[in-house]
């Protein structure tokens, strides 16, 4: 139900719209479960673990080509407008900031099982990137949970927790430049953790991207490319 | 539906169409070009006991469209009625208020009606082409306030139902009956009868509702057109028709204006709940 | 089982209903159609001869045992007939365009609606008396005048009715596009409405001229009749209701023969009158 006190004259509609949004939370569910599945791959090096990352992207991938069908035939057989148009909108453009949060969790199961086979034992195993990835999923799993409930506040709150991300990210980065240059030969797997690191930071830019297309849901204002503060003041209007 | 929310005397204004955050054709434009043609000022409307319309205020704005929508029975086609008071053909109605046009309130002037109907075209639901050729049915109009000589008339025709994209269609049969016309060509011949007297605003009236998607297509197409000239209030049944053709949109629910703004606020934030469930569909 | 069966009584019962009530209708049909046709058979029978005889259509209505036709009978009848539609149908077209444009259920209008239906259903020998006590009766003679006058009165409650009634069938939605043009009252009624029912309007003229045509009662006190040929509209003028209705009781021969072939010759105007108002009407539809 979203925010329309009643609901629409068609069922149909209805139900297409509720079984559309249900999709997104799905697939949310399962791109959340790929990231910790990837970081977990990454600190502990269980290739079972890295290589079941590996194949569920197909599955994420599937979702998104699902949902933008769906969204095309909403489009097509109803023309929605007001509310149902921006979810329909934002929808689209969530899938497409899931199916990249997707790729970035495959991507860390690359590079984890690469850091693997190079040989466990030099790995760097970085507290700071646990602690981002861990930043990364709840500010998805606070994303979704504003779609879920259009809760604008609350999206509010994870594009303010993207900021935690990029410092983070920024520390891992004076960490491992360090680590390089007291020893060169971590040089090769630094740069992997590096790329790790930004594609922790990459999921924490998309979540931010869900939370807006929230706020343009409950509010109709477009707040991407707005500074916060901005954004405060459209909330608070009413 | 929660209508007692809604204030009685609810006046939007063009000034705060145009601060719409949404972007449309209206933002693009200088402000000054919005000069209302049209400003209705409190305006009451009775069929006899039943009041049909209730204290509307608003603005419409000069060569643009304006669309009236709402469920049927909101009054949006009676409030369209009283611009060119088409009302005073039936002695039962009665219309209080102000419907200022250059700053002639139209309800009370003493001007002759036939004046300001022939200023204000108007286009009817079902087309209604008079019982004669298609040149007449054009030329009819004109010889009411011009004496035009055989020339200048076969000019004027010709202006007007290439205005109205219908000369292709007609040239080699103009000394045919309107009837024998299609629909949708009867309509647009309505169209450029109305024009050929050139009028500053039209009004049309559900234009499109008895025609098919093609002819409906074009006489959208016309309205684009028309809106350089002229300044255009349609009302329609068909909420995606308002969307497509109109810069402005009214809103009406139980002859009150709920919501009217830019059409792309209307359909993409309408800031009255009452709007927005009427325009996705939960009205009930 | 589905109800919906030949076997189903109540569907056996209907159709029982339906074929006996075809059939009392299908009797009541071929037993009206039966009188008809005698009459015109009757009538084609007896009147043809005499209207295969050239003489009926130029020689005068003969003395008892003369021979002769119904030359001046035709004649008058054919003047007052046109006098009384042109005196008639101009009343009962502006009164019916009173009645369906400018009274729109006022109260005059619905009066007057009323008044004429009565007129309509009057007999005619009424208006026959009227006149003659309000214009034959003042002048002290009959004339072709006094049944033109008679006779128009009887067109007018016709063409009110049909003029009514034509201009109701065009629809408000072509008023209103005319006046939306900015075009006054009386122009949008002379060049819109008016054309639009135009066919309709002339269809009931016609149908007047015939109902008309064969009155006898209204000229019998008004126009009488007229032995000679008369082109004078002060003057008794013959016609052919009246000499019909004259020759017919007559114990003369040759004069039935010329009451049975003016008969015919009424009828059979009547009938073109009827089949020209028709296909006049379907043509405009």
């Amino acid at each position: 139900m979203p925010m329309g006190a009643t609901e629409h004259i068609s069922k149909q509609f209805e139900t297409d719209l509720d079984t559309t949004r249900t999709r997104v939370l799905q697939m949310g569910g399962l791109v959340e479960a790929q990231i910790l599945a990837a970081i977990q791959g990454f600190t502990s090096g269980d290739a079972a673990v890295i290589a079941q990352v590996i194949d569920n992207d197909a599955r994420v991938n599937g979702y998104e080509v699902a949902i933008d069908g769906a969204c095309n035939h909403i489009v097509v057989k109803r023309q929605p407008a007001a509310s149902d148009l921006r979810l329909i909108m934002a929808i689209s453009k969530i899938v497409t900031d899931l199916e990249r949060m997707g790729d970035e969790a495959k991507k860390i199961a690359r590079m984890a099982k690469r850091i693997h086979e190079h040989g466990g034992q030099h790995v760097q195993r970085f507290p700071a990137i646990r602690h981002a990835s861990q930043i990364a999923v709840k500010m998805l799993r606070q994303a979704l949970d504003a779609f879920a409930r259009l809760d604008a506040a609350s999206a509010a709150e994870v594009m303010k927790e993207d900021s935690e991300i990029d410092s983070e990210f920024k520390s891992v980065l004076r960490q491992l430049i360090t680590y390089m240059m007291e020893d060169p030969r971590t040089i090769t797997a630094a740069l992997e953790t590096v790329w790790v690191a930004k594609a922790v930071e990459r999921i924490g830019d998309h979540a931010k991207n869900i939370s807006e297309q929230v706020i343009y849901i409950v509010k109709g204002t477009d707040v991407r490319h707005t500074s916060f503060a901005d954004i405060e003041k459209e909330l608070s209007r009413e | 539906m929660d209508t007692s929310a809604v204030p009685a005397a609810q006046r939007p204004t063009i000034h705060t169409a145009v601060r719409a955050t949404a972007p449309s054709d209206a933002d693009v434009e200088p402000r000054q070009a919005l000069r209302p043609k049209l400003s209705i000022r409190s305006l009451n409307f009775y069929y006899g006991g039943f009041q049909a319309i209730k204290n509307v205020t608003m603005d419409i704005p000069e060569r643009k469209v304006t669309a009236f929508i709402g469920p049927s029975g909101c009054g949006k086609s009676t409030l369209l009625r009283t611009f060119n008071r088409m009302y005073a053909l039936y002695p039962e109605q009665r219309a209080e208020g102000e419907i200022l046009m250059d700053g002639e309130n139209l309800l009370t002037t003493k001007r002759d009606v036939s004046l300001i109907r022939a200023r204000i075209g108007m286009v009817f639901q079902k087309p209604t082409p008079f019982p004669m050729s298609i040149f007449d049915n054009i030329a009819f109009g004109v010889n009411l306030f011009e004496n035009l000589g055989r020339r200048d008339m076969a000019e004027r025709v010709e202006w007007a139902l290439t205005r109205a994209a219908l000369w292709n269609e007609v040239k080699d049969k103009l000394n045919q009956s309107g009837q024998s016309l299609s629909g949708g060509q009867q309509q647009r011949l309505c169209i450029a009868r109305c024009i050929a007297i050139k009028p500053d605003v039209l009004l049309l009236d559900e234009p499109c509702s008895a025609l098919d998607p093609i002819s409906t297509a074009k006489v959208e197409e016309l309205i684009h057109e028309l809106k350089t000239d002229y300044t255009v209030v349609i009302v329609t049944h068909n909420m995606q028709q308002a969307a497509r053709v109109s810069d402005f949109t009214a809103y009406m629910y139980l002859g009150e204006m709920i919501e009217y703004d830019a059409t792309d606020i209307i359909f993409i934030k309408p800031k009255r709940q009452a709007t927005e469930d009427y325009i996705t569909g939960r009205f009930g | 089982m589905n109800p919906v069966d030949a076997s189903n009584p109540l569907y056996r019962s209907r159709r029982r209903l339906n074929f006996f009530l075809l059939t009392v209708s299908g009797a009541a049909l071929l037993f009206g159609l039966f009188w008809l046709t005698w009459i015109l058979g009757n009538l084609l029978y007896e009147g043809g001869n005499a209207l295969a005889r050239a003489t009926l259509y130029y020689q005068m209505t003969p003395p008892p045992g003369g021979d002769g036709g119904l030359a001046n009978a035709i004649v008058g009848s054919l003047i007052m007939v046109t006098a009384g539609t042109l005196i008639g149908t101009p009343i009962g077209i502006l009164a019916g365009t009173y009645l369906a444009e400018y009274g729109r259920g006022g109260w005059l209008a619905n009066a007057t609606r009323f008044l004429n239906d009565v007129l309509l259903s009057a007999p005619s020998i009424v208006i026959g008396l009227f006149v003659y006590s309000v214009y034959v009766a003042q002048v002290g003679h009959f004339s072709a005048w006094a049944g033109s006058i008679a006779l128009g009165l009887l067109v007018i409650p016709v063409v009110v009715r049909t003029t009514d009634d034509m201009l109701k069938l065009v629809p408000d939605s072509l008023r209103e596009a005319a006046m939306a043009l900015g075009c006054p009252m009386w122009r949008m009624v002379m060049f819109i409405t008016y054309r639009a029912a135009r066919t309709g309007i002339l269809t009931g003229i016609l149908l007047a001229v015939a109902r008309i045509s064969g009155e006898t009662a209204p000229l019998l006190f008004t126009a009488l009749n007229n032995q000679f040929w008369s082109m004078d509209m002060n003057a008794p003028m013959a016609n052919l209701p009246v000499v019909i209705f004259q020759f017919a009781m007559s114990p003369y021969e040759d004069w039935r023969r010329l009451a049975w072939g003016g008969a015919a010759l009424i009828t059979i105007a009547v009938l073109l009158l009827n089949i020209l108002a028709r296909a006049l009407f379907r043509k405009s539809q």
